[in-house]
């Protein structure tokens, strides 16, 4: 599945009628959502904290057959699919939408896991802006604690957030740093799925502490 | 006799966890006050500790439930207040099997004073849908309680205080979530307490017996979803309605029983509890009386109103 000019007309032809709502958010995060639905395995959880970027779900699960054209017209329509992520939806365990809680989920199932020997790796999908909200950053210092090697975290670095650029809003950079001082295992990609995705297998290596991957866009 | 929440709370979690395996606590560093201390002793492998982090802890506990375990979150409940959007947006918008276990509410961390004295958490976890809200009166209740709430899919707030908890209950007395239970049968006065002020209503009802006034006293427990029923059938041979908490008499219990009444079967409702933040105290009991929750401060409350 490649992320071809027919999603990008379909993500925006879902959004016309809401003036397009998230749309540079969606974006981005369809080719990250895309690489970790191309890469997902059964016993794989996906939890997409930024969750104002549903519109690139959808089109990723219609594109997957798995929702209608139809329904995927009725995006914020009452009744029809939720403006944000909601518990519900195929692969979705938890709704989101209210920023910065994501990872402190994405633990708890991973805690789980861990405690009931069961495999599988826990994606959770931040936003750069997201990462102001202090709750990621405590949840940053449990999965370090805990060892939560089975935690994956991909960060959609696109440099936007709701009102500017994200150095201009609160400066993130050097976000590398303050992940592995966090004690996290880091890798960064630009602009690549294909990377991406070698990325997302490479670190399956790593089994001694969560790991994050910072997705540059420069667009 | 005297007992204390918390201490009835740990033990009661130990017990569970010897019977639930899928029952797994959470702690915000503070298990030696909250007495879950005694679970992580029990059993290490299904303690977690997320530091001094009441949003970081809500969101935790929502993934261990997602996970299928019944996580036990619990933290002094004025700083589970601070997680109040964790609670509203991730467990109770998804109906998440999540147990929050507020303690130390009311004034009973007098010493603290009123950062720590929580008087405004009934009121914000009433009002999200899908959540109960359970404020036992004695430490007896707390276990039976806590049993049924671990037993019962969905999320839960359970509110206690810290060391003050004079019994109440009898050993093997039955209490039900969500059944009020009715300690005195009697008429003109109605008298619905929670938590602490069980026991205070007991004493003020027999304190006016000297005026020849017979009250009803109800243990409404369950505050959420309320016993409607038991409220209407106790308060249809009332003309006065009091509730009793130690909680703002904004949205509490007192709140609850004044919706229904208002409603279903219009009576003076008049609601006794706090409207102010409280203060440092070296003695709890000079502390509640301070702000007007004993017994001599509540009948002379009562007998202001029926004079």
């Amino acid at each position: 599945m490649e992320v071809s000019e027919v999603l990008t007309v379909k993500l925006k032809e879902m959004l016309k009628p809401v003036n397009g709502f998230h749309m540079n958010s969606s974006l981005t995060c369809l080719r990250i959502l895309q690489a970790v639905l191309e890469l997902k395995k059964e016993e794989d959880t996906i939890i997409i904290s930024k969750g104002h970027s549903a519109p690139a779900f959808y089109v990723l699960l219609w594109k997957m057959g798995l929702i209608s054209d139809e329904e995927l017209m009725s995006f914020a329509e009452i009744d029809g699919l939720p403006s944000h992520v909601t518990r519900g939806l195929p692969f979705i365990e938890v709704s989101s939408g209210s920023l910065g809680q994501g990872l402190s989920v994405a633990n708890g199932i991973a805690l789980a896991k861990k405690m009931d020997n069961k495999k599988g790796r826990i994606f959770v999908i931040l936003g750069d802006g997201e990462l102001d909200e202090g709750q990621i950053w405590e949840a940053a210092m449990t999965a370090a604690h805990h060892n939560l090697d089975n935690v994956v975290a991909i960060i959609d670095r696109n440099y936007h957030q709701l009102t500017g650029h994200t150095e201009d809003i609160l400066a993130k950079e050097p976000l590398a740093e303050k992940w592995k001082a966090f004690g996290w295992e880091v890798r960064e990609v630009e602009n690549n799925v294909e990377k991406l995705k070698e990325t997302i297998i490479e670190l399956e290596k790593i089994n001694d502490r969560p790991k994050v991957i910072i997705a540059r866009w420069n667009w | 006799m005297i007992e204390s929440f918390r201490e009835a709370f740990g033990r009661a979690l130990v017990e569970i966890g010897k019977k639930r395996e899928e029952v797994v606590v959470i702690d915000a560093d503070v298990k030696g006050s909250t007495k879950t201390i005694y679970f992580e002793k029990a059993f290490p492998k299904r303690f977690i500790q997320v530091g001094i982090s009441e949003q970081d802890m809500i969101g935790t506990a929502a993934g261990l439930a997602i996970a299928g375990k019944i996580p036990v979150a619990s933290a002094f409940a004025v700083f589970l207040m601070r997680a109040w959007e964790q609670i509203r947006n991730t467990v109770a918008r998804d109906n998440l099997n999540v147990k929050i276990v507020g303690t130390h509410s009311g004034f009973s961390d007098y010493m603290d004073g009123s950062s720590h004295q929580c008087l405004e958490d009934i009121a914000l976890m009433r009002v999200l849908p899908n959540m109960k809200v359970v404020v036992p009166a004695d430490a007896y209740a707390t276990k039976v309680l806590l049993e049924q709430i671990i037993d019962t899919y969905g999320p839960v707030y359970m509110r206690l205080g810290r060391d003050y908890a004079p019994r109440v209950y009898e050993d093997g007395t039955k209490i039900k979530l969500g059944k009020a239970n009715v300690l005195r049968k009697g008429k003109e006065i109605l008298l619905v307490a929670a938590g602490t002020l069980v026991h205070t209503a007991l004493n003020v009802a027999k304190m006016l017996e000297k005026l020849n006034v017979d009250a009803s006293v109800i243990d409404m427990h369950t505050i959420k979803p309320l016993d409607e029923k038991t409220l209407l059938n106790y308060a249809k041979r009332a003309e006065l309605v009091i509730t009793l908490e130690e909680h703002s008499i904004y949205g509490g219990l007192g709140g609850a029983v004044a919706e229904v009444l208002s409603e279903k079967l219009p009576r003076r409702v008049v609601r006794i509890g706090t409207v102010e933040f409280g203060q440092s105290g070296r003695d709890y009991l000079a502390l509640l009386d301070r702000y007007g929750l004993t017994p001599d401060k509540i009948y002379q409350k009562i007998v202001q109103v029926v004079m």
